[in-house]
């Protein structure tokens, strides 16, 4: 038995855990690795799209959550602390890469070439409950980084515009813009897939 | 953190197009408010002005003064609640005077205001109910306001308040507070080092206590006011120029030059003048 | 209102709805009103995909190694239940919103404590602990009176010089309010004084706290 699953069998809760890996406790604070682990990994991979990556990315989160845990106050949930933690760390890693930077001009100004979508044919060309899970997770990470990541902030982890613009330094509008390009995206590349898959039958 | 279901906050960019290219830039927003429903306004710089408008509406005209800054408006679909902030994009690093937005909101009857700003004045004409404001260093100015349940907070900020009843309560630690023909039935004014000066009749038999450390009160009532008047100043000095009947009961030993205490007429109204170290003058109109 | 315009305000407009042109030209026109469809769908699914799976055990091994490398933990220690490490590495004071509103209410608190103890105390006999008591308190205070300043100096300097004078001027009128207090315990009016000194020092710490928040 792994030391996480021995601190929640022994009726160790979250909080407990805390407080002690705040004084130094490695086993509680191998414990909250346990309990978080899955999801910081999940948001770093989705974020990345790049398995080597999220690995090194979950690495350093937790590295700075053992460094910062002692400033943790309870003003929120210990898990959306933990998980603003983890994206600041995987933004500033991809601002190291050089993230695609998006300016407000861009994100305001119609793109011409694109024009009016228009679907000719016949209405079951809609998506709706033909997406399947896995289909997504790959679709998304085949999505340019710097639509990848405003899509898995926004619609996977649920943040705001006003707070991805604040974690990216963009406007609120350039997140909208870039949000709806994403999804925009996505619902080509489904439709792709899913065309391609009634091809091969 | 997942937060799941859809948005609760529409939102509605006022920053558009116009706004990209434009040092300055007028915008007008129409809103659909319930009555009963709240504003809440956040804008460091520039300026807040409330006014009333039509049923049902709020129409928000905002002028910006460069392109590193954008106006955030947010209302949730039942028309309950408006969110309106002004949003200075971060990478711009734009100055104060750069982030500045003038605000001139029309606002209809019923609706409860709460408006933030540092430096931006704030200006409240002719609305009633429930207004809370709050600014740094910035000029509050309330006229006309009627039935109202007033809250004013400042650091610095001066308060002028004229023709308004209601429940009053003004807390500006630095800021003069000048009230003209301000009553109701709770008036609550407090300072640090602020002065505070009163012109009325304090009516309708109302409590009113006016408190400051170091700063001076002075206060002018015309002959007719009905009132219980004390007045202590624990360390600084005090002078009456007001005629007073002595009180049987008393709280307090008067004391010359640094307490009196009287009433007027029937003495309907609770008055309380205090003042740490500063000076208070009562004075007929 | 035609695809191409409505297409170009739907970023702004899918969440919450738009204007009357807007709705008609969604209702009433096939295509949009599929890629609307398509649009929703997509962040519906999205919002229900759960965290995908563990990390590599590389990953916990890695960490063992890089908190050993720095010296926050011996190597191996990481798997010994029960030992209490002290954490080495000095831990800076951080305020947060919530850590001024704390300070805020604790302010607040200390009043009441000090009127109460104050009107309490004998005027025969002046308690020769309450001024050390009071002292500790106000360097502490000082102390979270400049960090709050420091914190509002970052988003404007000009306001943050108007906080750090009329704090000055409130700690001034906490002071005197106290000793006031302390001369003659049964004075209300100096009570009085001593409370709204500490409500005002509140406010402050309330506004800086909104600021923070905004």
């Amino acid at each position: 038995m792994t030391q996480a699953k021995k601190i929640i069998a022994s009726g160790l809760s979250e909080a407990e855990a805390i407080v002690r890996a705040k004084g130094g406790d490695t086993a509680a604070f191998e414990g909250l690795y346990g309990l978080h682990k899955r999801r910081v990994y999940s948001l770093c991979l989705r974020m990345t799209g790049n398995t080597a990556e999220a690995e090194d990315l979950t690495q350093e989160a937790f590295l700075q959550l053992y460094r910062k845990i002692a400033t943790f106050r309870g003003e929120s949930a210990f898990s959306t602390w933990l998980h603003r933690l983890a994206v600041n760390v995987v933004l500033m890693h991809l601002r190291k890469k050089g993230l695609p930077e998006v300016s407000l001009d861009e994100a305001l100004e119609p793109q011409h070439e694109d024009g009016p979508k228009k679907d000719i044919g016949a209405r079951d060309n809609v998506l709706a409950g033909s997406i399947d899970r896995v289909n997504l997770e790959r679709a998304i990470e085949s999505l340019p980084p710097g639509y990848r990541i405003i899509f898995v902030l926004h619609d996977v982890e649920g943040y705001e515009h006003n707070e991805i613009a604040e974690m990216m330094g963009c406007s609120i509008g350039n997140s909208k813009s870039q949000l709806h390009k994403a999804r925009m995206k996505l619902r080509d590349l489904l439709k792709l897939s899913r065309a391609e898959k009634a091809t091969r039958r | 953190m997942k937060k799941l279901g859809a948005a609760i906050l529409g939102g509605i960019l006022l920053a558009g197009p116009a706004l990209a290219m434009a040092a300055e830039s007028a915008r007008q927003t129409r809103l659909a408010i319930v009555p009963g429903g709240s504003v809440n306004v956040v804008n460091r710089y520039g300026s807040v002005t409330l006014h009333p408008g039509s049923p049902h509406q709020l129409v928000v005209n905002a002028t910006t003064h460069s392109d590193k800054v954008e106006v955030d408006a947010n209302s949730v679909p039942d028309g309950k609640r408006i969110d309106i902030r002004t949003h200075a994009l971060p990478q711009q690093r734009p100055t104060s005077s750069e982030s500045s937005v003038d605000y001139d909101i029309a606002i209809p009857s019923g609706v409860s205001v709460t408006i933030t700003t540092a430096t931006a004045p704030i200006t409240v004409d002719n609305i009633g109910g429930d207004l809370s404001l709050s600014s740094d260093t910035g000029l509050v100015t309330v006229k006309n306001a009627v039935n109202t349940h007033l809250e004013v907070r400042g650091v610095a900020a001066p308060v002028v308040l004229s023709d308004v009843t209601g429940q009053v309560e003004v807390t500006s630690s630095g800021g003069n507070v000048q009230l003209t023909h301000v009553s109701g039935p709770r008036v609550r004014i407090s300072t640090t080092s602020g002065n505070i000066t009163y012109h009325g009749d304090f009516s309708t038999g109302g409590s009113y206590l006016l408190s400051t450390h170091s700063g001076n009160i002075d206060v002018t009532l015309p002959e007719k006011a009905s009132v219980d008047l004390s007045a202590q100043s624990l360390k600084g000095s005090v002078e009456n120029d007001y005629p007073l009947q002595a009180k049987s009961h008393m709280t307090f030993v008067p004391d010359e030059g640094r307490s009196f205490a009287g009433t007027s007429n029937s003495g309907s109204s609770s008055v309380e003048l205090e003042s740490f170290s500063g000076r208070i003058r009562v004075k007929k109109q | 209102m035609n695809c191409t315009q409505f297409q170009e305000v739907l970023p702004h407009i899918i969440e919450s709805g738009g204007n009357a042109d807007q709705e008609t030209h969604l209702k009433t026109c096939r295509e949009c009103g599929d890629l609307v469809r398509d649009l929703r769908y997509i962040a519906d699914q999205a919002r229900l995909l759960l965290p995908m799976r563990d990390p590599n055990p590389r990953v916990w091994n890695n960490i063992q190694q890089s908190l050993a490398r720095e010296g926050l933990v011996p190597e191996g220690r990481m798997s010994r239940p029960g030992h209490i490490l002290k954490n080495s590495s000095p831990q800076k004071k951080n305020w947060t919103p919530l850590g001024l509103a704390v300070a805020a209410i604790a302010v607040l608190a200390l009043a009441v404590l000090l009127v109460n103890y104050h009107s309490t105390n004998s005027t025969t006999q002046k308690n020769l602990a309450a001024p050390a008591a009071d002292q500790s308190a106000t360097t502490a205070s000082n102390a979270e009176d400049q960090m709050l300043i420091s914190q509002i100096s970052q988003q404007d300097a000009d306001v943050a010089k108007a906080y750090q004078t009329s704090l000055e001027e409130v700690n001034s009128y906490i002071s005197d309010a106290q000793k006031a207090v302390v001369d003659d315990p049964a004075d209300s009016a100096a009570q009085q004084h001593l409370q709204d000194a500490f409500q005002q020092k509140a406010m402050l710490y309330q506004m800086a706290t909104a600021r923070t928040l905004e």
